[in-house]
């Protein structure tokens, strides 16, 4: 089996495929067509907001969220998460906002009891929170959990379901939540209706990223020299086959084409700091890395299916806004421009 | 006495300078000025500190002089910006001791509270000659002092107001001929539920702040003896604890909770010769930081020398050495920087009406050379008429910053090849003063000043690191002014002052840098006050009102935050008597019209709030 076959569209890291299920198609409002660019913020800023772009035209929204709602988001923007019909701005300052995906206007929010929120999943009527709980004094979180929110529009967290270290991205599945434990390289399964954890899958390298097609879930893992992409039989809750492709300080960023290919992030950090594009193309059991581009301050990724157009966010240190990088998929740079502070994703419709 | 002849000279020497004047019941203290000719000096002695008790020093500073102050919420963290440069552009002084902290290089306004101190001053542009490090965009100096021959005094004042605000202060003195001693014991508290408009939920409601409480408590013992009349030992120790529960952005959620304690002593001895005074200082600055529990520790201790030689009637110099020594145990890293300074300053003074300064310094730090910092200046008082005068002050000198312990030690990310920030700045100011029916001051000044080398701490990855990447150029127009007349048993007195600063970044991280050419963040262009203060009898009012401007949030200017002005007001009463004991009264509104404002993005400040003061001092 080819994982080129397996995987399309959906280039949003986070984007999950929960909302297959909904078929009906919605009318197309301002904002929810083109792409969403998730600028995280700075952090002790909380000026965390949303653009929009159109990549055909070109044009570019500022600020979309405070546009629309007269308020600024006030946060630090981690994850947009569109399910069911509306889209979870999931702030890792203690928030998740859940507004209409075509207007943008504000439909509810999570905005107590919540620490450090990463990602969000819908099952059923509720929302499953991923969170990495508070920092303790030498700046671990041993106290992570998973909130529960009985209502699509937001309220207030009835259970926390303690999990491992630094819970990611969560994934939903039948009566099940998945929940990427990014420090113990773990998987958790929580049964949706017992709220509490039934079951773990023990990894090689730490779980970033869920994603999934033709009933086949595919976690994204990274380790200091390697990449692993793990294959889970959802009938069973096992993990299947794995892919180990050698690919050095791998960030949790990455983004899937549709075709053939995905693009990661890379970093080698401290005191290097040598950022890199690479392309991740698997035929069979072999795989072949591509460096696409060099630099350093690489923040996010995104691909948009449509026009075949990679998209780099550079955070440009933090200290105004930072920039996208839009690259064809051979990694020739086709332009680039400026958005807000910190862009880490993108939401491609 | 000698004391007394060292006080005409000076005053002789530099007849229409506003300085601190020995005066033979007061403890000896150089005055900040003496060899500060054609740099900006402004200072707030113990009246004017009055209606300040029980406040911070980022209050009467943003309130009543052209520094921004910015501050991180109600009784948060709060640093000053002078002339458009950073926190860590700041040298701040207490009884001629250093007192930023070593290792981030910079110090909390709102955790100096005025009760501890009795005088305040301010220098603008860069001083590295005359103060040393970090006297970039200014310095700060905070005196505390006793006064002989005074006998017994006692004072307890009671603070209370909105937002649970009960502060007490305790004084107590006694002094002879040749020994004085005052003991000052504070507790300042303030829970800070302030009712605020919540930006960061849905349908922006108004909440009660529930995490700001602020919790000081300090002692303060000042000593003075006049060992004969040649020799004088001065002593001071502060000690200062706060405990916060720190303010969180709008739109998150933090529990941090602050505390700092900080420990500072100074001894100093003089010795007035004929014509020369010399004064040897030891002390000792020690500050800890625990944020939630993690603990960071500086020490410095500190010995120098000095000796004040008047040659005749016009050459005045002054020379001294100075030995420091910062101990730094953080978090991450433990270090120690050992400093060793030389300065040298000359005053000519040509004839009453024309000085001339040169001032001089080198520090070597850890074997390194900092930049060799030199400064002329001049007062030149041009033109006289009976009873006003014009006077043109004209400076021109270096400043620099040595890279603080984090820059160059924090684990990881430190970098120890980090060159100390250098600037240059020069000024020129035109006083017009007068005395009659009417007395005033109005001065103008002119400055422009450039930092190379200024640090900035950028993420590669996971870690921040800093460089010595930027230079910034400031240029500003500084407005100040005062106007006292008395109308028939009335005192009317006015001060006004506005600020044009425009700070922008020359040089950026890199080409494509789109901070270049843009003023640099939460630094106003313009910025105003405006006191007026009327007297009569023991019956006083004050309205004061400051205006900040707009303000960009980045280096690159996409979001600015909105100009805001506040008033406040106060009256008081201090000839209320029973006895030998006084009772003055005071009440004050600050935020009369319950703007509804910040100074840094989301971080909300408090509407409308009341204070009542009740003294009573024998």
């Amino acid at each position: 089996m080819k994982l080129n076959q397996l995987l399309w569209a959906a280039a949003l890291i986070s984007v999950s495929f929960a909302c297959s299920d909904s078929g009906e198609e919605k009318p197309l409002g301002k904002y929810n067509n083109g792409i969403l660019i998730m600028n995280e913020g700075n952090f002790g800023t909380n000026d965390g907001e949303v653009y929009h772009l159109n990549p055909s035209s070109e044009a570019l929204l500022p600020n979309i969220f405070e546009t629309e709602n007269m308020r600024p988001f006030a946060g630090l923007l981690e994850d947009m998460v569109f399910e069911a019909d509306r889209l979870y701005l999931v702030a890792n300052t203690g928030k998740v906002e859940i507004v209409n995906p075509g207007d943008f206007k504000s439909i509810g929010a999570v905005s107590a009891e919540l620490d450090q929120p990463r990602s969000l999943a819908v099952n059923g009527n509720k929302l499953f929170i991923s969170d990495y709980g508070p920092y303790d004094a030498s700046y671990a979180t041993p106290d992570s959990y998973v909130a529960v929110v009985n209502g699509l529009d937001g309220g207030v967290v009835t259970k926390k379901i303690a999990v491992s270290n630094k819970p990611e991205d969560l994934f939903s599945h039948g009566n099940y939540i998945l929940v990427a434990g990014s420090e113990e390289n773990k998987i958790e399964i929580i049964d949706a209706t017992q709220e509490a954890v039934i079951k773990t899958l023990d990894l090689e390298a730490s779980p970033k990223q869920f994603h999934a097609e033709d009933g086949i879930l595919w976690i994204y893992a990274v380790k200091a020299n390697e990449v692993i992409f793990y294959t889970v039989n959802l009938s069973s809750m096992t993990l299947g086959t794995s892919y180990t492709v050698p690919v050095a300080n791998a960030t949790k960023s990455i983004a899937f084409d549709g075709d053939d290919e995905m693009f990661v992030l890379t970093s080698s950090g401290w005191p290097d700091y040598n950022d890199t594009v690479v392309s991740i193309d698997i035929e069979g059991s072999k795989a072949t890395v591509t460096e696409l581009m060099t630099g350093s301050g690489f923040y996010g990724i995104g691909y948009d299916d449509d026009l075949d157009q990679i998209y780099v966010a550079n955070a440009k240190g933090f200290q105004g806004n930072g920039t996208v990088t839009v690259l064809s998929e051979t990694g020739t740079v086709i332009r680039s421009f400026d958005v807000g502070r910190g862009p880490s994703g993108f939401l491609v419709y | 006495m000698f004391l007394l002849l060292w006080a005409f000279s000076l005053v002789a020497a530099s007849p229409i300078q506003d300085t601190v004047k020995l005066v033979e019941v007061e403890v000896y203290a150089p005055a900040l000025d003496r060899f500060a000719q054609g740099q900006k000096v402004m200072s707030w002695k113990k009246e004017d500190l009055e209606s300040y008790q029980g406040r911070s020093l980022a209050s009467i500073l943003q309130e009543k002089s052209p520094v921004f102050i910015r501050q991180y919420g109600a009784g948060m963290i709060a640093s000053p910006s002078f002339r458009g440069t950073s926190a860590g552009h700041t040298a701040i002084f207490w009884n001629g001791l250093p007192i930023n902290s070593p290792s981030l290089g910079q110090s909390d306004l709102s955790i100096l509270p005025i009760s501890a101190i009795d005088q305040v001053s301010l220098q603008f542009g860069n001083a590295g000659a005359l103060f040393g490090n970090e006297a970039i965009g200014g310095s700060i100096h905070l005196e505390s002092g006793s006064r002989f021959g005074n006998g017994l005094e006692l004072g307890l004042m009671q603070q209370v107001g909105s937002f649970g605000m009960l502060n007490t202060h305790l004084t107590g003195g006694f002094s002879t001929q040749n020994f004085s001693s005052k003991t000052r014991v504070y507790r300042e508290f303030s829970k800070n539920n302030f009712p605020y408009k919540d930006l960061g939920l849905i349908g922006t409601p108004e909440v009660k702040e529930d995490h700001a409480k602020f919790d000081q408590i300090g002692f303060v013992q000042d000593l003075g003896w006049n060992l004969n009349e040649r020799n004088q030992l001065k002593a001071a120790f502060w000690w200062n604890q706060t405990n916060r529960d720190v303010q969180p952005v709008m739109g998150s959620n933090t529990r941090d909770e602050q505390e700092d304690q900080s420990i500072r002593g100074v001894l100093d001895y003089f010795h007035f010769g004929k014509k020369s005074i010399w004064n040897l200082k030891t002390g000792i600055v020690q500050g800890k930081m625990i944020f939630n529990e993690s603990l960071n520790q500086t020490t410095q201790y500190f010995v120098s020398g000095d000796w004040d030689q008047t040659f005749s009637e016009k050459w005045n110099t002054k020379t001294g050495i100075r030995y420091s020594l910062a101990q730094g145990k953080l978090s991450t890293y433990t270090a120690d920087d050992t400093r060793v300074e030389l300065y040298q300053s000359t005053k000519f003074n040509a004839n009453e009406d024309l000085a001339i300064s040169l001032n001089l310094r080198q520090l070597i730090y850890s074997g390194t050379f900092a930049p060799f910092t030199p400064s002329l200046g001049m007062d030149w008082s041009f033109w006289k008429r009976s009873n006003q005068y014009l006077q043109l002050k004209t400076s021109i000198g270096k400043g620099f910053k040595v890279p603080t312990l984090n820059d160059r030690y924090w684990n990881p990310g430190g970098n120890p090849e980090l060159k100390p920030e250098e600037s240059l700045s020069g000024e020129i100011g035109l006083n017009w003063s007068g005395t009659g029916k009417i007395t005033w001051n109005q001065g103008l000044t002119y400055y422009k000043m450039s930092v190379d080398n200024w640090i900035i701490w950028l993420p590669k990855g996971n870690v921040w690191t800093p460089e010595n990447i930027k230079k910034v150029s400031n240029q500003g127009i500084e407005y100040q002014g005062t106007l006292a007349r008395q109308i028939g048993s009335w005192n009317w007195k006015l001060t006004t002052s506005y600020t044009f600063s425009k700070a922008v970044t020359t040089r950026g991280t890199d080409e494509n840098d789109q901070s270049v050419g843009k003023q640099l963040p939460y630094t106003p262009q313009h910025q105003a006050n405006a006191n007026l203060r009327v007297q009569k009898a023991g019956f006083s009012s004050l309205i004061g009102t400051f205006f900040v401007g707009e303000r960009a949030v980045t280096a690159d200017n996409p979001r600015t935050m909105p100009s805001f002005q506040l008033f406040n007001f106060g009256m008081g009463y201090d000839k209320l008597t029973f006895g030998k004991l006084r009772f003055p009264v005071s009440f004050q509104i600050n935020n009369i019209l319950n703007t509804d404002y910040q100074v840094l993005y989301l971080r909300a400040m408090p509407g409308r709030s009341y204070q009542f003061n009740l003294s009573i001092l024998l």
